[in-house]
Parts: C-alpha cells; sequence; structure tokens
C-alpha cells in the first residue's frame, strides 16, 4: 500500500497525463464528467457519480469505426483503431461492476475488438465511496462500496490523502511510475479499513430485497402490473443513457458523394424507432412494452445469461428519471421487498 | 513553404459557398432574367428551386450549413406579389425569427440572409447575389455548425 | 385557504362515484421526500394514494394525448402552467374541452431539491418536506427546520407570471395573489450582449455536453407532433451521431418548432439531465416574437391564432427588404 498526499494531486495529473490519456472526473459547469483531462480543468473527485457513467469511455456514445471511399476498383475500407493507453481514474465501485457487465457482452464470442483493445490498455483507478447518498442501493446487489475488485487500482479516501492498494500488473506498473509523489502507507492499514467499513453500512437499504426477483419475474411477462406505472413513463432515453449497464446500440452509415464512415451510437429502447423495422411493424407497439423490455433485462433477461442482475445500485437513474420510474420504485412495484417493510 | 505561406494560400484559393433557395415565381424568374439579359453574379451561387419562400424550412437552412455552405440566402416575391397570396408573409415572420435564433447562437447575420427579388428584377438578383457573395467572403469559411465529418 | 391533500382525495372521490370522469390524473408520493409523481387513478381504493405538496412538479397534461385515445374523459388536477398547457392542447385542437374536468390548484411555486439538499446539508436525514405558508417546513432525524420558501423554489417557479389557473372547472382553493418574480428575459437580454464569439462558445458548450435522450421534447405541452420530425426515418433530418453539428441542429430546430406555442414552463430545462438552460432558447424566441409582432403569451387564449400561424400585411423583418 502506498499514499498520496491530496495537495500533491495535480502534479499527479500531470505527470499521468505525460505518458498517457488520462480520464478524470471533471466538472463541466454543475455536471460532472469523465473527460481527457487538461491543464487548468477542475476535478471532483467528490462528486459521488458522474452525470454520465464512465462506460461512456470504453462504450462511446458515437464510434467511428470504418471509413470508406469508392475508387475505380469498388470499395476501399479504412479501419479506425482507438487510441493508446489510457488512465481512467476515480471510478466508482458501482461504475466498475457496471464495466465489468459490459465486459459480459462485449467480450463473449464474437468479440468487439475496438471495446477489447480499450479495456485492455485502460488502467483503471477505483476510488471508494465515503458518503453514499440517498439514491444509492449498491449493496443491494452484493456491491461493496469500500472495495472495487477488479480494478487495476483501488484509491481509499481518508480525507487529507489517498490510500493506493495495486490489484493487477497494471496497477503496480502504475504505482511505480507515480512512485517519486508516493509514501509508504502500511501502517494506515487499519484507517483505510474502518473507511472501507464505514461506507458499506451507510448504504441505505431502502427496504429492497431481490432474493428470488430473478425466478418470479419468469412468470411475469403477462402480468397486469406491466399495465400500471409505465403509464407515466415520457419515453425519453434519459435512464438508459445514465445507466452504467445499458449497452444498445444502432448502427449507421454517415455517406457524403464518394465517401463515407460506419459508427456506431448508443441507442435506447425506450424510443419507439428501436424496434421499429422496415416493414413497419412494431413489436414493441407502446411504451409498456418498452418499459417492460427495459425491466425485465435488468432483472430476468440479463441475469439468465450471466448470472448477475444487471443493476449496479448507482441511483442514477432514481436522481434523473423527469417522473421517478426508477429501479426502486419498479423493484418495490414488483415485490421485491423485505417482508414486513416498506 | 511556411505553415503562414500554406494557410494564406488557402484562404486565398477559398472560395465562399452560397446556397440560394429562390421561390419558383419570382426570384428565379428574376435570376433567369440576370442570366438572359447578360448580367454577371458570381459562381459562388448554387440555386436551389422552391415553389415559395415559404416552403423553406429552417432545417433546410441548417442542413445547408451542415454540409458546408459558408453562407445561406432565402428569396422570394415582394410581399403582396406571392403567388400564392400570403406564403411570403408567412416566410417574413418565420424567417426573421429564426435569423434572430441564429445569431443568439452565435451566427453572423451575414451568413444567412433573406430578400424579395421579383421576375422583373434581374439587375437586382444580380446585385443581391454579389452583395451576400462579398459579405460571405469577408466573414471566411463558415465552421459552425459544420458537420466536419 | 390553501388546497389541501385531503380536498384533492374528496373532489377525486366525487369525481369517481359521481362517474364524472373515467380516470383523474393526480400525483403521488415515491419511495422519498423529494419524489411526488404522476398518479392515474381509476379505482376508489387507489384514491388515498393522491398527494399536493411542493413536488407535485410534473405537468399532467401531457398524458392527455395517449390517455383520450381509450378515455372519453379524465380529469386532472391543473397548476397555473398546467392550465396554460390546457389553453395550448385546445388550441392546437387535440383535446376537445369537453374531454377533460379541471380541477384548478393554485400554486405558490415548487421546491428546489437540490436547494433544499444544501441547505439541510445530511441529505440522508431528510423525511419529509412540507409548506406552510411562506415557509417549507423539514423533517429531519434531527428535528424540524423552517426554511424561507422563496429561497428554494426551483428556478422555473421564480419567474412564474401565471400562479393561479387561467382555465378550470373548479378552483380547488382561493386564488393566490400574484407576487413579486424574476424578469424572464434577464439572461437572455445579457447572452445577446456579447459577442457572436462568446455566444457561439456558450452555446456549442451546451450542446456539446446533450446526451439526445429528448426528455426535453418528451416533457413538452408544446411537442404534440404524432411523429417527431426527430423520430423520422426517411428521409432522416436529425442524424443520430452525437456530434455538435447534429445537436445544433436538434436544439435550434427543438426550439424553432415551439415558437409561438411555447407556454414559458420550463419543464424543458427541469427534467435535462446534463443541465443544458433550454428555457433560455425559447425565451430567445418569446421574447423576438413579442418585438416583432406585438405582445403575445401562449397559452392565455386558445382562440388567438399563434403568431407563426399568421401575419399582418405590414409586419416588421429581421432583415433589410429595400
Amino acid at each position: 500500500m502506498k499514499k498520496l498526499k491530496k495537495e500533491k494531486l495535480t502534479e499527479l495529473w500531470s505527470l499521468l497525463a505525460e505518458r498517457t490519456s488520462l480520464y478524470l472526473p471533471v466538472d463541466e459547469g454543475g455536471s460532472v464528467n469523465f473527460l481527457p483531462w487538461e491543464k487548468g480543468m477542475e476535478v471532483d473527485l467528490d462528486a459521488l457519480n458522474s452525470t454520465i457513467p464512465p462506460k461512456s469511455i470504453f462504450f462511446q456514445q458515437t464510434e467511428v469505426y470504418l471509413q470508406y471511399t469508392t475508387e475505380e476498383d469498388g470499395l476501399k475500407f479504412e479501419e479506425i483503431t482507438p487510441q493508446g493507453p489510457a488512465v481512467l481514474f476515480g471510478v466508482r465501485p458501482c461504475d466498475l461492476k457496471g464495466i465489468q457487465l459490459l465486459d459480459n457482452v462485449f467480450l463473449q464470442e464474437p468479440e468487439d475488438s475496438l471495446y477489447k483493445q480499450r479495456r485492455l490498455e485502460t488502467t483503471i483507478v477505483a476510488l471508494t465511496c465515503t458518503k453514499p447518498d440517498s439514491s444509492c442501493f449498491c449493496t443491494l446487489f452484493d456491491i461493496d462500496p469500500g472495495a472495487a475488485p477488479g480494478a487495476d487500482l483501488l484509491a481509499t479516501d481518508l480525507g487529507e490523502e489517498f490510500v493506493f492498494t495495486a490489484q493487477s500488473e497494471k496497477g503496480e506498473s502504475l504505482l511505480e511510475a507515480i512512485a517519486t509523489l508516493l509514501e509508504d502507507a502500511e501502517a494506515d492499514s487499519k484507517a483505510v479499513e474502518e473507511v472501507r467499513r464505514q461506507a458499506k453500512a451507510a448504504v441505505p437499504t431502502h427496504g429492497l430485497d431481490v432474493e428470488g426477483l430473478k425466478e418470479k419475474l419468469d412468470s411475469m411477462f403477462d402480468d397486469p402490473i406491466w399495465g400500471t406505472f409505465y403509464r407515466r413513463c415520457l419515453g425519453c432515453g434519459t435512464c438508459t443513457y445514465l445507466c452504467p449497464t445499458c449497452h444498445c446500440f444502432d448502427i449507421q452509415d454517415h455517406t457524403r458523394g464518394e465517401e463515407g464512415l460506419r459508427f456506431r451510437c448508443w441507442d435506447s429502447c425506450m424510443f419507439g424507432e428501436f424496434t421499429l423495422m422496415a416493414s413497419g411493424h412494431n413489436p414493441r407497439p407502446t411504451q409498456k412494452e418498452r418499459v417492460r423490455n427495459r425491466f425485465l433485462h435488468k432483472l430476468n433477461y440479463y441475469p439468465k445469461n450471466f448470472e448477475s442482475y444487471a443493476c449496479v445500485g448507482c441511483g442514477r437513474c432514481v436522481r434523473k428519471c423527469p417522473v421517478n420510474l426508477d429501479m426502486i420504485e419498479v423493484i418495490k412495484a414488483l415485490g421485491g421487498v423485505t417482508s414486513g417493510s416498506c | 513553404m511556411s505553415v503562414t505561406e500554406k494557410s494564406l494560400q488557402e484562404k486565398q484559393a477559398w472560395e465562399p459557398l452560397i446556397v440560394a433557395f429562390c421561390c419558383n415565381w419570382c426570384s428565379y424568374a428574376g435570376g433567369d432574367l440576370a442570366g438572359t439579359s447578360r448580367m454577371p453574379y458570381p459562381a459562388n451561387i448554387r440555386v436551389i428551386r422552391v415553389p415559395c419562400s415559404s416552403r423553406v424550412n429552417p432545417m433546410m437552412v441548417l442542413r445547408a450549413f451542415q454540409r458546408g455552405a459558408d453562407g445561406v440566402l432565402v428569396a422570394g416575391c415582394h410581399p403582396g406579389d406571392c403567388h400564392y397570396t400570403s406564403g411570403n408573409y408567412y416566410t417574413r415572420r418565420r424567417m426573421s425569427v429564426f435569423r434572430r435564433l441564429l445569431e443568439y447562437t452565435g451566427i453572423e447575420p451575414e451568413r444567412f440572409q433573406v430578400t424579395w427579388i421579383s421576375g422583373s428584377e434581374g439587375a437586382k438578383f444580380a446585385q443581391v447575389m454579389n452583395r451576400v457573395t462579398e459579405e460571405v467572403r469577408a466573414l471566411g469559411p463558415n465552421r459552425k455548425l459544420r458537420d466536419a465529418r | 385557504m390553501k388546497p389541501t391533500v385531503d380536498k384533492l382525495k374528496e373532489i377525486a372521490a366525487e369525481t369517481l362515484v359521481g362517474k364524472k370522469a373515467e380516470l383523474i390524473l393526480g400525483w403521488q408520493k415515491g419511495s422519498f421526500w423529494w419524489q411526488s409523481f404522476p398518479a392515474f387513478i381509476e379505482k376508489q381504493e387507489e384514491l388515498d394514494s393522491l398527494t399536493w405538496d411542493p413536488f407535485c412538479v410534473a405537468n399532467l397534461s401531457i398524458y392527455l394525448l395517449e390517455e383520450l385515445k381509450r378515455k372519453k374523459k379524465v380529469a386532472l388536477f391543473v397548476k397555473g402552467c398546467d392550465a396554460l398547457a390546457i389553453n395550448r392542447l385546445l388550441q392546437d385542437k387535440c383535446i376537445e374541452r369537453e374531454q377533460v374536468l379541471l380541477y384548478g390548484l393554485p400554486c405558490k411555486g415548487m421546491a428546489d431539491r437540490a436547494k433544499i439538499e444544501a441547505a439541510v446539508g445530511e441529505e440522508l436525514s431528510i423525511r419529509e418536506v412540507r409548506r406552510d405558508g411562506d415557509e417549507f417546513i423539514v423533517l429531519t432525524d434531527n428535528g424540524e427546520q423552517h426554511l424561507d420558501a422563496s429561497n428554494y423554489l426551483l428556478d422555473k417557479c421564480l419567474s412564474c407570471r401565471y400562479p393561479n389557473p387561467i382555465v378550470y372547472d373548479q378552483l380547488l382553493a382561493q386564488e393566490i395573489d400574484t407576487f413579486p418574480v424574476k424578469e424572464r428575459f434577464q439572461s437572455v437580454v445579457k447572452l445577446e450582449n456579447s459577442t457572436f464569439e462568446e455566444r457561439y462558445l456558450y452555446w456549442s458548450g451546451h450542446f456539446n455536453r446533450c446526451l439526445r435522450c429528448f426528455a426535453c421534447r418528451n416533457v413538452c405541452p408544446a411537442c404534440n407532433c404524432r411523429e417527431c420530425i426527430f423520430d423520422q426515418n426517411e428521409p432522416r433530418w436529425l442524424g443520430k451521431a452525437n456530434i455538435l453539428s447534429e445537436n445544433q441542429f436538434c436544439h435550434l430546430i427543438r426550439a424553432y418548432h415551439v415558437a409561438g406555442r411555447c407556454i414559458d414552463c420550463g419543464e424543458c430545462q427541469r427534467v435535462c439531465p446534463m443541465d443544458i438552460p433550454l428555457q433560455e432558447l425559447n425565451r430567445k424566441l418569446i421574447k423576438d416574437l413579442n418585438e416583432l409582432y406585438g405582445d403575445y403569451d401562449a397559452g392565455t387564449d386558445p382562440e388567438e391564432p399563434q403568431p407563426l400561424g399568421t401575419f399582418k400585411l405590414d409586419d416588421p423583418a429581421s432583415f433589410s427588404e429595400s
């Protein structure tokens, strides 16, 4: 374990930015998001969660992956390779889990090569939570806000300093690269344990319990419950775009004369156009089917494929849904509550 | 060649591209008259014939900018002369407001212009096209709103 | 007298029992003190969930288009801003007056969760926030706090011009006196006075952040097209790539499409997850329309033609007509 005094953070950013692209939670005027850091940017490591989850670093909202030109002997293609190594600093444990859930999708056969390359080349520094929000519920999905298994490096906030624990080779080599700024932290292990314990205890439970919910939903596809709460849904894409586990995309071509490019971009199952077929038929004709799909995907379909609920309890949908049709409300409505609790 | 020389050369080589939406009954006929009367106007103008100036939707204006126009002009019949009686009165309101909206988001008003040219005003057609081209040329290439892909 | 939850429940019960409407649109509490979301009430046993508190900000009129496809008559509660939305829908002939039963609720403004949290500090300890006269009373695990309500309102409520509904069938409380409000064009004028470059940077900075979630469009009572031009596949006016050029297109056209019909309720800006100041675009259009074609207040009179749907022979223009 090594530690870094917070006053040395700017030095750390400069050091890291010299050798690699560096993504940090930056205040963009009210909303904090992971952006490539440049000198002078205001880094906010206290913001509980970035507005847009850091999935966007690996699974970009718009990503060109092919360029083409028409030549005499036919189409000529040029593949696009993503930029090189990067460090992503300040990922919360829930968001890290979100990235791991995307791994299940994008790294299974056939592998998504762009996603894979970014994942392999990026060193993730996770940051433990010290002050969960009332809309947090990560512990419901067995996520420990004080730990981040799978992160290359874990940073624990001790108030005046960060304590780093390397969890992979990439993490260790990052620590070596910044060794000049670090001090030994073996003596702080107790304090680190305590901070992590407190973080876990502070996450509210909301009286939720998802034990057996996946199995229960197996027979609820036609349940009348889906005919009720969807009615207030506006059909916007806020929940899906801000969700760390949503990963649907569309592929489009942008052609100009003799040349063009093919890109993919985020898409949302909340939009009517998402399932609209060329024939004009739409298998999810109303918001009812769309809302049902979103929640069944998180709580039933995905778990069937990958043995894990596709929700990490980050609370973004809770905070941002304009009509509060969020995960907590829906789990409650579907009966995922502890007996005797609200 | 130094960078400055190169950019200077590029700037000199640059010619403004202007998209002019012309109403079929007046402004387009004005253009015809300019042509048959051998009145010169710059080759920077790309005319798109529309049935009425009120056919021009703000989305078309933005699309022109997206695809590389440095300036956009909407030209219709003079108020009172609309082939469809009242189309250009709607144009006047719509485009007045839209022009101010563009200004508000940082687009110079010279880049988006509206004018009335009748079928008998060949000279005015040529003069407007010359003026707009020079005004846009003075502003330089437009990067705002452009889809640079 | 302020409208009470009991009054709302009573009138809703009467409506259901007397079969005055098939559906009642109201609000109900969510899991959190700051959540009061739209409720769809069709049965007696659902009546108890109705609420009326400083978080009932959602405008219920936007659900009418969908619900009136299945229902003959819908009753709903309308605040001042919501009533303007009703008039808008009437003006566009999206609904008929006979299809709705309107219960008016004079409103002194809705509470801003973030402002209250910042004042109280420990947001995890807040249990309930209610209004009492000109105060918000915050119940926390550690006791009660009294806040001067005017400092904790949603920004959009600070320039409210219609605290009382102007169209209703029954008003559930006495009209409240209009209160001094912030001049609504302040920030527009400030921006108008900056340079082209500054304005461009300001807006492209905001548009760059846009996620294209369309919450602004979907919550808007003036966005009532059967199929939005942004959703059209062929031709595809709005490309799906999230790049500045497309985002500029999206926002300029969204604002322009509601020009002359925007009731300035500020819902678009409230629901924007990326905090884009959309109301400043809408207000620019309102201000210009007023300056050029005479004062017009969308939503106040469903019979009056909207400014971009009419003209005068001697209208001024923002371009040279010579």
